[in-house]
């Protein structure tokens, strides 16, 4: 099968001026303006096939947006190539325009003034999309997304939640083949973020569409993706299935133990996190995990006894910081 | 799709929203009439002094004022709300999701706002024309009607072109207002006939910010002034302006970078 999107070996380079502070220096930057060059994304390279659902990940500033805008054409790479379903996004074909779609958790495009409704008609307009098709996409999304009694007021009436599932299906009515989704459950709920990741991913099995997804919360990422790609100083850091991104960073495991003695003294066998009553976690250099376990199966009365990866979200972290101490 | 289509629906749902609020109307109606009795007052002050400013006599500087208030009305209807609009898109980075469309993005920001109550302007213009004209005591042929229309079609293209030159600028230095406030400040000398200024200011009136072109050329149009050959200059200028306009556009889409997220 050909691939939905084809990177290679693409990056972005920004040209920012660069004062030190202070007006002696604001002054001088007036006429001398020195630059220096970001590289906010290096020569990052990953295929994704047709239907796939991807977690980009990194911290703040690692290239992610960046890396987006340039797939829906917003932003001309500055060396690399790229290409999505076959067409060259940099040219902003309308052709390509009309099947992708792009999502940014933190800015709108639905009028703030206009109830919903009305945006979604501009859509309609703007995509050419076909009236019974529209009326049935619509109905459906609104129906999944329970927006029902809301979709008449104006936008600036709701709630950030609300505004952000009519957002989405404003972005999708158009039926796009791929979706690019910048934090598209920022700062929302749980159960906000829950509905949101449950119609993605129904969206997702519906059209076969193949989805690029970034997020800062792990839960949208386990949820959705099989496979995540992992970017930092714009560099590509891991590209593959979540569960061997716990395998390749994570040196360590939690284990969990019951012991009969609630005053029991583990710290020889590793450190203790947590210790809760009976209830015991330590943490455990990997290599160790299985040493550890059966010496304190042989050593202890122990009534429970679990090894487990540390959470995702400790071990992104992980990355990052030691990454940034490393780079 | 369908650009005249789009256009309209913009349009519809835009009097549809500002249907809804008609406090504004009534503002706009205070308005237009603190701007008629500002301009009759002016008049009548000029001509207790004079009887002719620089050729024209006190109804077809009426016919001017008339046009000005018109076109004032066409620039704050449909022209202002959408430049206004485009900056603020590029100053927040929301020019993202129009470049994303697959639409003309130049067309797609010309169009998505129109502010309805401002046309009270367009038809209280419109009256003080017919009101000089009739004061005029001359039959308005065919020709001047067709050539009076023409004028303004091409004047508010001109103005388009400018203003919107001036909001690309946004492109390069975000913070454009400042500039955009000066236009309207130059907008408002239209209210006389260009020709009363002295020549670097007729000049910049007229190639600059090109009000000699949307006020004075129709007006000159109802008062049996209007050549062939200026009329020809207008059409020139439109296209040349419209062009320019396209290009300087392209470039600054070129070092648009987003307001980074």
């Amino acid at each position: 099968m050909p691939f939905s999107i084809t990177i290679s070996k693409l990056s972005k380079h920004y040209k920012v001026p660069e004062r030190e502070a202070g007006l002696k220096a604001s002054i001088a930057s007036l006429f001398n303006r020195k630059y220096k060059t970001v590289r906010a994304v290096d020569e990052i390279s990953f295929n994704i096939e047709p239907g796939e659902v991807v977690g980009f990940l990194g911290p703040n500033g690692a290239g992610k947006t960046t890396t987006l805008k340039m797939l829906s054409g917003l932003l001309q790479p500055t060396s690399g190539a790229l290409q999505v379903m076959g067409f060259n996004p940099s040219k902003r074909p309308y052709e390509y325009l009309r099947q992708v779609t792009l999502v940014m958790g933190n800015r709108n495009q639905l009028a703030w003034d206009l109830p919903a409704l009305d945006s979604f008609e501009l859509q309609r307009a703007i995509y050419g999309i076909p009236s019974e098709q529209y009326k049935k996409t619509r109905d459906e999304f609104i129906d999944l997304l329970e927006l029902k009694d809301l979709i008449n007021k104006p936008i600036r009436n709701l709630s950030l939640g609300e505004r952000m599932k009519m957002e989405i299906v404003g972005a999708l009515l158009h039926q796009p083949k791929v979706l690019f989704l910048d934090e598209p459950t920022i700062g929302l709920d749980v159960t906000m973020q829950r509905r949101i990741r449950t119609f993605v991913a129904d969206y997702n099995q519906r059209y076969g569409a193949t989805v690029l997804l970034t997020s800062h919360y792990m839960a949208d990422v386990e949820a959705l993706c099989k496979r995540v790609i992992v970017i930092h100083h714009g560099k590509l850091l891991f590209d593959g299935e979540l569960a061997g991104l716990v395998e390749k960073f994570s040196a360590y495991k939690t284990v969990g133990v019951t012991v009969a003695d609630a005053r029991a003294d583990l710290s020889r066998f590793g450190n203790v996190v947590a210790q809760d009553g009976a209830r015991i976690s330590l943490r455990v250099p990997k290599a160790e995990a299985s040493k550890v376990t059966s010496k304190l199966l042989s050593e202890l009365q122990v009534d429970d006894l679990t090894v487990e990866d540390p959470p995702i979200d400790e071990v992104i972290d992980h990355i990052f910081t030691a990454e940034s101490v490393a780079g | 799709m369908n650009p005249f289509k789009l256009a309209f629906l913009y349009l519809r749902i835009g009097v549809m929203n500002e249907l809804q609020y008609r406090v504004n109307f009534f503002i706009q109606l205070l308005q237009s009439f603190i701007a008629i009795a500002i301009g009759l007052i002016g008049l009548s002050l000029v001509f207790a002094q004079v009887n002719e400013l620089s050729g024209w006599n006190r109804n077809e500087l009426l016919a001017v004022m008339g046009v000005h208030i018109l076109m004032g009305g066409v620039i704050r209807a449909a022209i202002m709300p959408n430049m206004n609009r485009f900056m603020g898109d590029v100053q927040q980075g929301t020019l993202d999701f129009a470049l994303a469309k697959p639409v003309d993005t130049q067309f797609l920001v010309s169009i998505r706002e129109f502010s309805f109550w401002q046309l009270v302007d367009v038809v209280v213009g419109l009256v003080i024309v017919g009101v000089a004209v009739g004061l005029m005591q001359t039959t308005a042929s065919l020709w001047q009607a067709l050539a009076f229309v023409a004028a303004l079609v091409m004047g508010a293209l001109m103005i388009y072109s400018v203003y919107f030159m001036v909001t690309s600028l946004a492109f390069w230095i975000i913070r454009v207002d400042q500039i955009v406030n000066l236009f309207e400040g130059i907008y408002a000398a239209g209210r006389w006939p260009v020709g009363i200024y002295p020549d670097w200011l007729r000049t910049g009136l007229t190639f600059l910010v090109p009000v000699a072109f949307a006020v004075t050329v129709p007006a000159e149009a109802l008062t049996n002034r209007l050549t062939s050959l200026t009329l020809l200059g207008a059409f020139g200028l439109t296209v040349f302006l419209l062009i320019l306009a396209r290009s300087i556009w392209k470039l600054g889409l070129r070092s648009y970078s987003g307001a980074s997220a």
